[in-house]
């Protein structure tokens, strides 16, 4: 094993591909978590939300072969069950990290049940149709860059679009504002005349329908069958991206990509067989995520001030 | 209109009312768990029948519950300390495994021809709970650390430890302490290390015999000592907590080491009384429905032991009952977490009361 086959092309374009091809639910997932939190509710239950997507888009996309309503149902899945939370974090006031935590353990639940009502006893799981990648003629052939930037699935290219339009949202409209007002002085947001909870309400509902989409994203373009392991810590994973990545879509993007590369530098090192604990590069954006969150590298993490604070209006 | 329901001005608080908020939200949860069982086909009272009867009216069912509950408790108890002391600490499973880890290292030594060789239980077991609650508490310390020093959010960090741990335990049984063989195990434990059972007949183990004191310990610390008092003062106001002259970083630093000890405790017994050697997924878990524990005790030390213990039989009886009716075993997740939620959310329940006919109903009783 010499170093110049470690930095060979194919190496290269192979981890790089891979690196964004894993990265895209991440960013779904991160992009709803970061309207919730700017809008001062940490929605731990973002873990849950993403499996119960997963398998709507699994159950529906089996029914109907077709992964673009396959990916609709994970959205309004992920849309429906965080009513309730929204209704729990919001209404009821009650601790966002306990209702979270919680609601994980009961979509676990929940979706192992309604897996097994689903398809009875069948022995193996099917695998579902899943995204093709996009082939476009004279840019996916291009050398190197091509199959790279022109040939992931098409959901791929929705997210990206979709950070776009995030940072336009939260930066540049009145709404953006307002949701950024109320999680960070719901008092003064209120006496504004902005309704807290109404926001905070709309900040959960995106966060559940984008963390639906992310496990429908999960399903139909990197996994096609459903067990009810196969969400292990992405939700978690999007909490870091989002404090990585300071609570900013396009910075949240590139914090998505430094998990993602880890991910996929571990997969293609073990495909190129170098002794390299794959442990080591899996730890190490957490490790990044818990020096960034007490402000070691890349200065203070500032959350919202109102994060985690329930509100009540008096 | 006969009746009409009018918001209160402040939530009712007496252990009455919140004791039959409690009631309605667990018979609610219960009544919706009887539609699962509906759905599968299997009548709710016959389901919860035999749930119950497997757990707590079999010798051999009652020992499992045990065995689940011992771990859950100490779990739960590590999330008191915390929680009490305004330390917002989500990092078990991280704890339960580093605890789990560094018994396991022990232990391996204390067999036959390992270096310190086969010790009297006596001795070898305190030695144990000394490891593992150092392992833990300075995995939970580190935290602890992190927030006093650099004010970083310990809820956010803890979660991000349970991955550095679980990916840690990964790496260490897929390479060094590996065992020969297809599967990334480590070597069994020693048999002379293994905690003796202590039911005729059942797995139950001595694990519940190191939770119980720890329970009254925490109670006790709490309750009687300065330093439980200053934990219990920090987390209402830490300005207050400051202003009265109470270090503030080293309470939190306190009970971030103790917390994680407990969880690491928890680990050592999973290991010696059930595993006996070091397994990926070994937690399964347990760290985050600990913490499920403390909270349906209502952080009170004295409720967790029959908390765990109810919790731990559900389990059981949901494993048995999928084996004899083929009722998937997740419904207890959906219970467990439903009944949590619901009592989470029956806090609203007394935050209204009813008037009907000029007479005013609540679960407080008449106002």
């Amino acid at each position: 094993m010499d170093l110049s086959q470690f930095i060979s092309a194919a190496f290269l374009v192979t981890w790089f591909t891979a690196a964004l091809h894993l990265s895209g639910p991440l960013l779904l997932a991160s992009l709803g978590e970061i309207y919730c939190e700017r809008s001062g509710v940490l929605n731990v239950g973002i873990e849950g939300t993403i499996l119960l997507g997963a398998l709507a888009s699994y159950l529906v996309t089996h029914l109907t072969r077709v992964p673009l309503w396959g990916l609709s149902a994970a959205l309004i899945a992920g849309l429906i069950s965080n009513i309730f939370l929204a209704w729990m974090y919001v209404t009821v006031r009650a601790s966002q990290v306990v209702v979270g935590i919680v609601f994980n353990i009961l979509c676990l639940g929940v979706a192992s049940f309604v897996y097994r009502l689903a398809t009875g006893e069948a022995a193996s799981p099917l695998p579902v149709a899943m995204f093709q990648p996009l082939y476009i003629d004279g840019l996916t052939n291009l050398p190197y860059v091509g199959v790279m930037l022109f040939g992931q699935t098409n959901p791929f290219y929705w997210v990206l679009a979709l950070t776009a339009a995030s940072s336009f949202f939260l930066f540049h409209t009145r709404f953006g504002l307002a949701l950024r007002a109320v999680g960070e002085n719901p008092k003064a947001a209120e006496a504004a005349g902005i309704n807290v909870k109404g926001m905070r309400y709309i900040g959960v509902l995106i966060c559940g329908t984008a963390a639906g989409a992310a496990g429908g994203y999960l399903m139909l373009c990197e996994v096609g069958m459903f067990r009810d392991t196969i969400v292990t810590g992405q939700g978690f994973i999007a909490l870091a991206i989002v404090i990585l990545g300071r609570w900013s879509p396009w910075k949240a993007a590139l914090a998505a990509l430094v998990f993602s590369s880890a991910d996929a530098l571990q997969l293609s090192l073990q495909l190129f067989s170098v002794p390299v604990p794959p442990q080591l590069l899996l730890s190490l954006p957490y490790v990044m995520t818990i020096m960034a969150i007490s402000g070691l590298v890349g200065g203070k993490a500032s959350q919202p001030a109102g994060l985690m604070v329930p509100y009540e209006p008096n | 209109m006969f009746f009409r329901i009018e918001r209160r001005l402040e939530p009712a608080e007496s252990p009455m009312a919140i004791a039959i908020a409690m009631g309605v939200a667990i018979l609610f949860a219960l009544f919706l768990g009887g539609g699962l069982f509906m759905l599968e086909g299997t009548s709710p009272v016959e389901a919860y029948g035999s749930l119950l009867q497997e757990a707590f009216a079999s010798v051999r069912g009652f020992g499992f519950t045990v065995v689940k509950a011992a771990p859950l408790s100490l779990i739960a108890l590590g999330t008191i300390v915390a929680w009490r002391s305004g330390f917002g600490y989500l990092g078990f499973e991280g704890c339960f495994l580093i605890g789990a880890t560094a018994t396991a290292a022990f232990a391996m030594q204390c067999g036959e021809g390992g270096w310190f060789g086969v010790m009297h239980f006596g001795i070898f077991i305190p030695l144990c709970i000394a490891v593992s609650l150092t392992a833990g508490g300075a995995w939970a310390g580190g935290v602890g650390l992190l927030r006093t020093r650099f004010g970083g959010n310990e809820v956010l960090i803890s979660l991000m430890t349970n991955y550095v741990a679980i990916l840690l335990v990964q790496y260490l049984i897929s390479g060094p302490m590996r065992a020969p063989g297809g599967l990334p195990q480590s070597e069994r434990m020693p048999p002379e290390t293994w905690l003796p059972f202590i039911m005729e007949g059942t797995r139950a183990h001595a694990g519940i015999l190191i939770a119980i004191p720890a329970a009254v310990l925490v109670w006790v610390l709490l309750r009687k000592t300065a330093v439980g008092y200053e934990m219990i003062v920090n987390s209402m106001s830490p300005p207050a907590a400051r202003y009265a002259g109470i270090r503030v970083d080293r309470i939190i630093l306190v009970s971030a080491c103790l917390a994680g000890g407990l969880g690491g405790l928890a680990g050592m017994v999973e290991l010696l009384g059930v595993q006996h050697r070091l397994v990926d997924g070994m937690s399964g878990g347990v760290g985050f429905i600990g913490i499920v524990v403390a909270l349906l005790a209502r952080l009170n030390p004295l409720w967790v032991l029959p908390t765990a213990v109810l919790y731990g039989g559900l389990t059981v009886g949901a494993d048995a009952m999928q084996r004899s009716t083929g009722v998937p075993s997740s419904i207890t997740f959906i219970l467990q977490s439903l009944i949590v939620l619901l009592v989470l959310s029956s806090d609203l329940l007394r935050r209204y009361r009813i008037r009907a006919l000029g007479v005013s109903v609540s679960i407080k009783g008449s106002t």
